[in-house]
Parts: C-alpha cells; structure tokens; sequence
C-alpha cells in the first residue's frame, strides 16, 4: 500500500512548479514517516481548519489554511502556521501562481507526515485534496482524525451523534467568543477539544496515534453505514 | 507563513489575557511576549498539576477555564489558609516561581482545566522587562502574607498575648545558639561538626561573630561534592553569601516575607552591631502560626517523660482551637481531641507500664463517659476504669492491689496533664472501677436487673465504655455482654427510657428560650444539661437496644435509625442539631472560658446572633423530636 502511495506521489509532478518548489517536494516525498505506535505524549498531532468560499470541495475556492499542533499533551505557540492563499507570502500583494505552490508547499512542511486532525475530514481534507492535487499534484492522503465523527464515539455521554462543532464547544465550556470565528480560531478550539480527547482516549486504552486513528476510521465508518 | 501561525495563535491568548489582571494593565508588548511563549495544557479533573515533589517549578501557570485547588504539602506553610481554590484568570505557584524553588502547596484541577503555562525564565525575563507585571507577582507574595497576617490577628485577638506571633521579634525565635565556624575551617571539621550537632546547616562568621556566609547540606552536595572540592579547603570557598541578615527587632512577619521573595530557609539575626545572635528557619516561623497534628503525635509518641507531655497537652488545646477557629465541624472536632487524648492517655500509661511490670496478664484500661464516645470537649475530667482477668482465683485481690497503685500512679499523671481527677472518683485507681472481666458482668446485670436510680444513672457512665490501652478482647467481651442483657431487658430499657425523658429541651411555649432551669444561673441554659445530654442519652438506650456497638451518639444514632429503618433526612436532621449543639459549647468554653480554667456550658441564648438563635432553636426542637419518638417507642407517659 505505501509502495502503490509513493509510485502516486511521484507520477505527476506538473510542469509549472518551481524549482524550489520541486525540491521542497521531493524532500518531503522522502521524510520518513513518525511511528504512530508511541504514546499520545510523543505524538506531534497536526490540527489544521481552513476557509472557504462555498462548501464544495471539487468547485468552490480554498481562501486559508490555519493549522497548530498538539504534542506532549500541550499546544505551543510557535508551532503553528497560517496561510493565507489569496495574498502572496512575501507580501500583501494578490497571490501569484508560484507563491501560490510555495504556500501550499509550507503546509506540507509543516505538517511533515504527521496524522492531521479536523472537524469533518470530508470538507476540509476534500479542500486540501483538491488543492494539492492540481497545484503541486500531490495525491493527498494523510492519516485523518476526525472529530465530527470520533467525539460522539469517545464522549457517548455528552452527545451521541455527529453535530456542529458549536455543540461540542458548548458541552465542553470553552470560550468560543461571539460572531464568526476566523480558522485560526476554530483550529485552536479544536486543539483544545482534542487535548480533552487524548485523556478520554487514553483512559479507554486508545493510547496511540495508530489506535486513535483506527478509532476514527470506525467511528466515521460505523455511523456512515449503520 | 509560520510567524502569522504565531502571531495569530498569540492573538487568540491576547484575547483572554486583556480581561485579566494584571495582564489588562501590560504593555501590548510584554503582554505579546506572554502570549507568544505560553504554551496551552489541559489537565482533567484529578490530577496534579504542580506539586511539592515536582521539583524546582518550571512554569507560571495562568488558568483559563476550570478550577484548581491548592493544598499545602506538608507542615511547612506560607499562607494561613490550607486549602484555597483558583478560578480562571488566576495564577500560580508565584512565590514558589520567583524563587525558583519546589511549590510548597500541591495545586489539582478539580475540574477540567486549561491553563497558559509561561516557562520559568520567560517568567523571569517578564518580570524584568514588565514593570507591572513585576509589581503584581511581588504585590502577590505580599499580599498573602498580609492576608495571613490580618486572619491570625483576627483568630487570636483574644489569645495574642498568651503566645508569640508574627508580630513578634526575632529576638525570641529559633536557635539562639547557632552553630558557628571560621571561614577558614576545614570542610572536613566543619563537616563532622555538622555531622555530630545532627545539623543541616551552619553559619560561617569571622571573629567579631558577623556573618558572612551559610554552609547547607544543598552545598554539601553542588559545591563540594560535585564542584570535587578537597574537604582540606576553607569552608568559604563552598559556602552562599550570607545573603539575608535581619535586625533582632525585625519581626517574624518580616522575616517570613523576605524568605518568600528570595527564596531562601533561613533568616540570620543580628545585633545592632551587625554580629550574629540567632538564626530563624521557616519551620521556626511556621510553629509560631501552626501546631500540626503530626508534630503532636510524633511529640507525644516520642516523649520520654510527663514533663514532655504536658507540652503535647497543651498543643492539643491550641490546635483543637485553630481548628475550631477554621470552622471545623462539631462532629470532626471532638473526635480529634478524643484521639489526641487517647494518645496522649495512651503515652502516659506506657511511661507507667516501666515501672509497673503486668507481663503476662491481660488487662486494658478503659475509658467511661464522654471519652468514652470520643466526644470530649476541652473541659474534660477522667473517668476511667481497669478490666483484667485472674488467672487464679486466689490471687485477685494482690493482683487488684497492685493494678490499683499503677492506676493512681497513671491518674495523677493525666492529672497533671490537664485531665482533671474526676470529682466523683470514677477512676481506675478507686477499687470499685478496677474489677476482673467476671466481677464487670457482675455489676452490669446487677444494675439490668434492678434499675434504680443509681444503678440508672451508672449505666449512662459506665455503659458508654471503649478500650484505650492493652488487651481489647476484654472489652469486646463485655460489651458483647452488655447488649445481650440489655436487649433482653425491657424493663431496663423503659427505665432508661423514662430517666432519659426527666429532662426536656428548653423550648418556651411564649419565648424561644427557657433561661430560668438553672436557679444559680438565672438567664442562662446549660447546653450540656438540656441540649447535648437527651441526644447522648437517646442514642445509648436505642445502641442498647439494637445491638450497635459503637459508643459515639452520633454512629449510635446513624446505626441505630438504620436499623430501626427509620428515613435518612430524619436522622440527619437530628445529628444537625446535636453537631450544632457541640459546636457551640466547644466554642462556648474556649472563647469564653478564663485561660487555664474549667470551662462550663451556659449560654445566654441573647448573646447569640439571630441566626445561630435559630439554628439552636431547630436542634432543641430535634431534641424533643427523638425524645418524642423514644416515648412512643417505650411507652412512657
């Protein structure tokens, strides 16, 4: 299965990249991926949320990608990432092609091979997907948590079935603030959340990255089909 | 890509911070800082977040939601409270983060809980760089200490000239002798000097006796050992800088607040000269404002002699009032003493025991009345008594004869520790109460059979019984005893019954009160007498008569309402109002009672403030309740 991901990975790479691009793209290509046998503790958990224009992934414009982590049970502040894909990175100029690849590149270099974690993979991984598959054309697969799916699983007690997100910050008591929340917000709630449901988790001897990603993959498949 | 990453991140702390003090007050720079370096942690309810054991303190932890309760670790105590409880916006350990050492309190989440936690040198590096925040954590130390301070005047205002405080000069604190060494002394003898004082530190002092530094057993280990210095060096190449010297007029409180903000143990006091006259730790200043339960056990149980055990005693009483003084219920309370006391009685019987030998006999010592249900208040006299078993018939008196000289030998004691000889002579040094297992049956179903007054009026003594010392089979037995008879004994039980009704709550049928029982003490109720007294009573016919072993009224009650199936608000209710009843006559003889006199139980029920008026007004009326139930029960008219 990684045999058939790695000969994905480096069918297409599209002629417009960049050199420094194609390089990044490589390097990232041939990092190895962390085990995901180590406990919670050791884990370097991606938690990534974006904006968007619409909701449709095949059709609709990616606007930001905002994402921070989660590792040695804490949230640290200067391991985190924002992107902005409508204006360039160098400047606030609009967003040319090639700044438009360097900023998708970062992402995949922050996120390295670590498993990401969101609230609805099919929104926001459909998003990502898409985007990284025409501009870098990368066959984005990584290992998914999703929340929408496992919290229900994990947190029966407070709420049994896939809800909107504000549910979830209601039952838990965080300080979401009032109006809209820009991504960045939303992926620090969701880190928050997720900090909680690594004690849960672990309390129910789901105690690795591998464990808690199979956890989700059930939750997501038992309520899709059942 | 990853400074907006930051930046955003820190934006969203910002947020929060703004709300709080004292960040509202920082600089949008030094508040910046905080929020780009403080890490996010989630600790579930349970767990520790901090702890003494933790080691020298890493973070400054900032709550953002959820509840944490910080319990001091130990005896060694910055702040009067012992327990307090932080809410979202509020920090933690500063004192302990300042001075780069251990917490002393261990702070748990008790709910679900996030917090910011800043590391420890961008902790520091704030504190340089942001005058307000500097002011709020060193304001913080203050402030607590101050917080402290005005508790312990307020708790003891009435007592403060009867012991140190923190008020205090150092003058009178600590060592007064320390140990001193040359600066030019040798490790090694300073170290065997250390080593055969049994002492963890010393002070180096030239020859005018002025200070100039500490050597510690922490250098011991980082300045000598590790550092590979030769023990043929001057102790002034290892030792700290004599860095905190205060002045003999210096008050304790000054000495505490400069220990907390520098973080150090010691404190060296000088003469108007300059040259050394005492040292004060923290565990010095700590006593003048704690007794700790586990220094009076340890005292009690390691003393050699009367004379230390009259300390003891009186630490009891001392500690039993910050107790009382902290709100610690009635219940809790009394039972305290009583295991203090038990140990305290317990000590003072083995002292005996060395020079009375009863190898090979079995005996216990038996406490009888209030003691005896662990429901001692301060005023307490002995009553106790002696069970043994003879072997050989023959032999009982010689044997009773000499149990009886150890006894008096023991009552004299406990005398002299503040337990009064008991007026009525119920002590195991009077011949009647140091009887054998068999010659106990005896008189228990002697006065079964024939209740009259006295036999009545013994039974509420001597039924209230409980092993403190020696073989507690004895006891066991006779209690076993005891309610076999009782239970088959319904005449007995009725006149308990009826003896118990003598005496109703004084609940006037025009006034709340009736102030005029007591013809001596005219506006005056005797808690004892018509409050305490019915439920103790109630609760001993109703253990009798089902079979429950305890003595204490209120497990008596608990045990007994079970039973007897009775609802569980109902019991509740009544053990309200008999804790409540003991609590104010604890409180009664402690603040009211002349220093080192017997204090009694009459209350001038005006004097009270209104609501206590009526939450004794509700246990009388609990009273007559329980001893309405005990009416209908034994059909006493």
């Amino acid at each position: 299965m990684f045999g058939l991901k790695g000969l994905l990975f480096k069918s297409d790479a599209p002629a417009h990249l960049p050199d420094d691009v194609r390089a990044a793209l490589d390097a990232w290509r041939n990092t190895p991926a962390p085990t995901l046998d180590d406990f919670h503790f050791h884990t370097r958990y991606v938690i990534v949320d974006i904006a968007s224009r619409g909701m449709n992934p095949e059709s609709d414009q990616l606007l930001e990608i905002a994402a921070s982590t989660v590792q040695r049970s804490t949230i640290l502040p200067a391991d985190a990432l924002f992107i902005d894909l409508e204006t360039s990175a160098d400047n606030d100029a609009p967003a040319d092609e090639a700044s438009l690849d360097r900023q998708l590149m970062a992402f995949l270099q922050f996120a390295g091979k670590a498993p990401l974690v969101t609230y609805h993979v099919s929104y926001v991984g459909g998003f990502l997907q898409r985007a990284f598959r025409e501009r870098l054309g990368v066959d984005f697969q990584p290992q998914w948590i999703d929340l929408a799916w496992l919290l229900p699983a994990m947190f029966s007690d407070k709420g049994s079935s896939v809800m909107p997100l504000d549910h979830w910050i209601g039952v838990f008591g965080l300080d979401a603030g009032s109006g809209r929340r820009s991504a960045m917000e939303n992926t620090l709630l969701l880190a928050r959340i997720f900090q909680m449901l690594l004690v849960r988790a672990s309390a129910k001897e789901i105690d690795t990255a591998a464990r808690l990603i199979d956890e989700s993959r059930a939750s997501t498949f038992l309520r899709r089909t059942h | 890509m990853r400074q907006e990453g930051r930046r955003r991140v820190a934006g969203n702390t910002l947020t929060f911070l703004k709300k709080h003090a004292p960040f509202d007050k920082m600089s949008a720079d030094a508040l910046q800082r905080f929020a780009e370096q403080a890490q996010i942690a989630f600790y579930p309810a349970g767990s520790e977040i901090v702890g003494a054991a933790s080691g020298n303190v890493r973070f400054f932890y900032l709550i953002e939601s959820g509840k944490v309760q910080a319990r001091q670790a130990g005896e060694v105590t910055v702040t009067e409270y012992s327990i307090l409880s932080l809410g979202a916006g509020e920090s933690f350990p500063i004192g302990a983060v300042t001075a780069g050492r251990p917490s002393t309190n261990n702070y748990v989440a008790v709910e679900d809980t996030f917090c910011y936690q800043l590391p420890a040198e961008d902790f520091m590096a704030l504190m340089v760089s942001s005058p307000e925040f500097n002011l709020f954590c060193t304001q913080y130390i203050a402030s607590l200490l101050d917080q402290s301070r005005r508790q312990l005047q307020l708790q003891f205002a009435q007592k403060a000239s009867e012991q140190q405080t923190l008020n205090s000069p150092l003058a009178g604190i600590g060592s007064r002798s320390p140990v001193i060494v040359g600066p030019e002394t040798p490790l090694r003898a300073a170290l065997e000097i250390m080593s055969q004082a049994g002492i963890g530190s010393l002070v180096v002092a030239g020859e005018d006796r002025k200070p100039v530094g500490v050597f510690t057993r922490s250098d011991l280990l980082d300045r000598v050992v590790l550092a590979d210095r030769p023990l043929t060096a001057p102790i002034s190449e290892a030792m700290s800088a004599a860095r905190l010297c205060l002045d003999e007029n210096a008050t304790a409180y000054d000495a505490m607040l400069a220990m907390a903000s520098q973080g150090v143990r010691h404190v060296l006091v000088t003469d108007a000269e300059g040259r050394l006259t005492g040292v004060v730790s923290e565990r010095d200043l700590f006593s003048l404002q704690r007794v700790g339960l586990r220094q009076i056990r340890q005292s009690i149980d390691s003393a050699h002699d009367v004379e230390a055990l009259l300390q003891s005693a009186a630490d009891v009483r001392q500690l039993a009032f910050n107790m009382l003084a902290q709100g610690i219920g009635a219940e809790q309370l009394t039972q305290f003493i009583s295991a203090l006391n038990d140990a305290l009685t317990r000590r003072v019987i083995q002292l005996n025991l060395e020079k009375h030998n009863f190898d090979g006999i079995e005996w216990a010592w038996l406490a009888f009345g209030s003691e005896g249900r662990d429901e001692q208040t301060f005023s307490t006299d002995q009553d106790n008594g002696i069970v043994f078993a003879c072997p050989d018939g023959a032999a009982v008196d010689a044997l009773r004869q000499r149990f009886l000289t150890f006894a008096l030998d023991v009552n004299k004691d406990l005398d002299r520790c503040g337990f009064p000889l008991c007026k009525g002579n119920i002590m195991a040094s009077n011949p009647q109460w140091c009887l054998t297992l068999g010659e106990w049956k005896t008189q228990f179903s002697k006065w079964i059979r024939m209740p009259e007054p006295t036999a009545l009026l013994n039974a509420t003594i001597f039924f209230d019984f409980r092993p403190l010392y020696g073989k507690h089979e004895l006891a066991d037995n006779m209690r076993r005893f005891l309610l076999e008879q009782a239970a088959a004994s319904p005449i007995f039980l009725q006149s308990m019954a009826r003896n118990a009704l003598d005496v109703a709550p004084p609940l006037g049928k025009l006034r709340d009160f009736l102030t005029d029982l007591e013809p001596d003490h005219p506006g005056k109720i005797d808690l004892k007498k018509y409050g305490s007294r019915i439920f103790v009573d109630v609760a001993r016919i109703y253990a009798l008569a089902t079979g429950v072993h305890n003595t204490n009224s209120v497990q008596r009650l608990r045990l007994a309402s079970q039973r007897l199936a009775a609802r569980g608000e109902e019991i509740n209710a009544v053990l309200d109002g008999l804790n409540f009843i003991q609590l104010l006559r604890l409180q009664h003889q402690y603040l009211e009672g002349e220093p080192g006199s017997q204090g009694d139980n009459l209350i001038d029920p005006d004097k009270l403030n209104e609501l206590d008026r009526r939450i004794l007004k509700e246990s009388f009326r609990q009273a007559r309740k329980i001893q309405s139930r005990l009416k209908l029960d034994y059909q006493v008219n």
